[in-house]
């Protein structure tokens, strides 16, 4: 058990460094392609995780988020701001919008917030393919200079920055609050904790990150139709990656995104055309195998280790 | 225990998988990578395009393949699916470009060709996709990007010349009505029929837009009723084109004429519609009974593969094989750039006829115009490629 701790944190370092230096060692565009998603929907994934993870609060309206962070992120980038300041953009305007249809959406609970928060994402969706119909592609001068490693490495900054979140979390006073919270609201309440103010906190934090991966993503992709950043995909497969690697756990995003990108990849290179059934099938399987996540997987092959961060059991979904 | 064998299931899964470049890939081959949507929303129209790849390889392989430098070279074709998500199009488009894949073949669905397009200009990598109308994609100042297919501007001049030379003037419709869906193509294509209707003799007496999957559209029904219309130009998706149709049946709107590009091109539009669907115009890009060469064969290989002609994007996207085996041919080797030049000069006949391109990579192809008649789709455009009457005036919905 004592070894447990120092192993976990050599893990994490060696993780860090070999993210950092895959460009360095190779120039293939395929693997840092994949790796690249990885890392995004491993932010993503988070940042749905810090509020319906930790916060238990079932976000099904997480896309709005991603595209507003996406879509103001590219328009002020394409507008000729340098991306950093685009990208920060993205990120303001997806926390105000979070604060905004967090305040009010807030006061429902269970699935009246779930499908609360889906019909504000649909009307987004709806709303910019009625406004923005026209695919916006990168120019062809800017194509020839493209390179995918500058937008790699944001990739790894917002995979870290959101996972160092979620440890957060795991540690702050805030975080155990938005556990109270979690387990049973009537309780936090009553041992003096704002529950109201704990649960919009980190639906601004979920926001504001979901729009900052949003962003990233904007940069990243030579060619998209803006109301396809407000697709229920953005909600969904973060979704699904949490439940594969471990709700409320700071490191079942990164498993479960890992597992998500990499195995269907693969699968569609060498399975071809049953490739998503083949896929659906190692999912349910890994789902009654693991129901805690690949996390919890991890732990039961690993005896000695200690149990995986996270905080307590996860909200029914 | 169980983890553990989930976990050596998966790891044993992934053992091999070509993350690494060239993982069981033939050296002397020529590569052409195609992603297509098998699944998802386009599904259907990616079935029809992988189909004509296939056979097209097929084809050329048991000829001996590809005269390249004095070696015949075979072609070794991968196909990759996108899920009909322009992400995955780009990922699985770098994937083929790592893999040294020689020539790009596209998809179908423009958003997914424009997401495509551009991974093929950054890789340089001769791009040649069918199956999307969207001229804007070609606006972009792409090099690498061509496409034989027709596009709007042709989609909107063939409609009124195929009018005016099939219907005698007295009798042609002349007070139109364009339902365009929400999106860039249903804004392009409806500038373009409106544009050119007066040098033709037509009259747009209504234009009005619709949300994509809208499951009411009976306000610009009878919109057009109200305005008099006698002829309606639509590009619909398949659900808002059959709603389209069974609404205007409903309200009793009984256009001469009506012509439904896209939503009408499935087989499924007359199993969805029965009689309701007959009578309707489509412009899919080809037609089985064009007399070009290789068609027939064409044809029947497919007809003892699937039971029946080739269908709509069998055609042209056989023919992007054919261009790009051609061009390669030409250009005497594998280098991107000589093959670029070389598909940009192309002067060949394929099995949608002769084929040549623009600057901006749009092709210079037939456009055929196809009727629904007794739940059969009949070529009625062009008359000399052994196109059949047109049937006009549709009958009224309650004399079907």
């Amino acid at each position: 058990m004592r070894g447990a701790a120092p192993l976990g944190s050599l893990g994490v370092a060696c993780g860090a460094a070999a993210a950092v230096l895959l460009p360095v060692v190779t120039a293939n565009q395929a693997l840092l392609s994949w790796a690249f998603l990885v890392l995004l929907y491993t932010a993503l994934a988070q940042s749905w995780n810090l509020l319906g993870g930790f916060g238990g609060q079932v976000n099904l309206g997480h896309a709005a988020f991603f595209g507003l962070g996406a879509l103001v992120t590219r328009m002020v980038w394409l507008g000729g701001a340098p991306v950093v300041l685009a990208l920060a953009a993205g990120t303001g305007a997806a926390t105000a919008a979070g604060v905004l249809i967090g305040a009010p959406s807030l006061r429902l609970r269970g699935p009246y917030f779930a499908i609360g928060t889906l019909a504000i994402a649909e009307i987004l969706r709806i709303t910019t393919g009625n406004v923005l119909p026209d695919v916006s592609s990168l120019p062809a001068r800017d194509l020839a200079g493209y390179a995918l490693t500058p937008r790699y490495y944001l990739a790894v900054f917002a995979a870290a920055v959101v996972t160092g979140g979620a440890w957060w979390l795991t540690r702050s006073r805030f975080g155990r609050g938005l556990a109270a919270v979690r387990e049973d609201e009537t309780a936090a309440e009553a041992i003096g904790v704002g529950a109201f103010r704990h649960k919009l906190g980190a639906f601004a934090l979920s926001s504001g990150f979901a729009g900052m991966t949003g962003g990233i993503f904007a940069y990243y992709h030579v060619s998209f139709y803006p109301a396809f950043v407000f697709s229920p995909v953005w909600t969904f497969d973060p979704l699904v990656i949490v439940y594969l690697g471990g709700v409320g756990t700071v490191w079942g995003p990164l498993a479960g995104a890992v597992f998500f990108v990499v195995v269907q990849e693969a699968l569609s290179l060498q399975v071809g055309e049953p490739h998503l059934l083949v896929f659906g099938l190692l999912f349910l399987v890994v789902v009654i195998a693991a129901p805690g996540g690949l996390v919890e997987a991890l732990r039961a092959v690993r005896p000695g280790a200690r149990a995986p961060a996270h905080m307590g059991s996860p909200p029914a979904a | 225990m169980r983890t553990l064998v989930v976990a050596i299931a998966v790891v044993c899964l992934l053992a091999g998988s070509p993350v690494t470049p060239y993982a069981g890939a033939q050296p002397a081959a020529i590569k052409l990578g195609a992603v297509i949507p098998l699944t998802g929303r386009y599904g259907g129209g990616g079935a029809q395009v992988q189909v004509g790849y296939q056979f097209a390889v097929d084809d050329l392989n048991a000829r001996g393949g590809v005269p390249v430098g004095g070696r015949r070279l075979p072609l070794a074709l991968t196909v990759l699916d996108d899920q009909s998500d322009p992400t995955k199009t780009v990922s699985q488009f770098e994937v083929l470009a790592a893999q040294g894949a020689t020539v790009f073949l596209g998809g179908f669905g423009s958003d997914l060709h424009a997401a495509a397009a551009a991974v093929a200009e950054k890789s340089k990598i001769p791009y040649c996709g069918a199956a999307f109308a969207l001229h804007a994609v070609h606006e972009q100042g792409f090099k690498y990007l061509f496409s034989p297919f027709e596009k709007s501007p042709e989609l909107g001049n063939e409609t009124y010349r195929f009018l005016n030379a099939s219907i005698p003037a007295g009798q042609r419709p002349t007070r139109v009505a364009i339902f365009q869906e929400r999106t860039d193509w249903g804004r392009e294509l409806g500038n373009i029929w409106t544009a050119r209707s007066r040098e033709y003799g037509y009259q747009v007496v209504l234009r009005a837009e619709y949300t994509p999957l809208s499951r009411d559209l009976s306000d610009i029904i009878l919109r057009a009723k109200s305005a008099g219309a006698d002829a309606v130009f639509a590009l619909p998706t398949p659900p808002d084109g059959i709603t389209l149709i069974r609404q205007m049946k409903e309200l009793d709107f009984s256009p001469k004429l009506i012509i439904i590009i896209r939503a009408a091109d499935a087989v499924s539009w007359s199993q969805a519609l029965g009689k309701d669907g007959d009578g309707v115009l489509l412009m899919p890009g080809w037609h089985h009974s064009v007399r070009f060469p290789g068609v027939a064969e064409l044809n029947a290989k497919h007809q003892r593969r699937f039971g029946r002609p080739a269908d709509v994007l069998v055609g042209p996207a056989y023919a992007c094989v054919q261009i790009v085996a051609n061009a390669i041919q030409r250009a005497g080797t594998l280098d991107h750039a000589a093959i670029r030049d070389a598909i940009a000069a192309t002067n060949t006949t394929t099995v949608v006829g002769p084929v040549r391109f623009r600057p901006d990579g749009t092709g210079i192809v037939p456009t055929v115009i196809v009727q629904w008649q007794s739940g059969q789709q009949q070529m009625v455009w062009p008359r000399d490629l052994g196109g059949v009457p047109l049937v006009y005036p549709l009958p009224a919905w309650r004399a079907r």
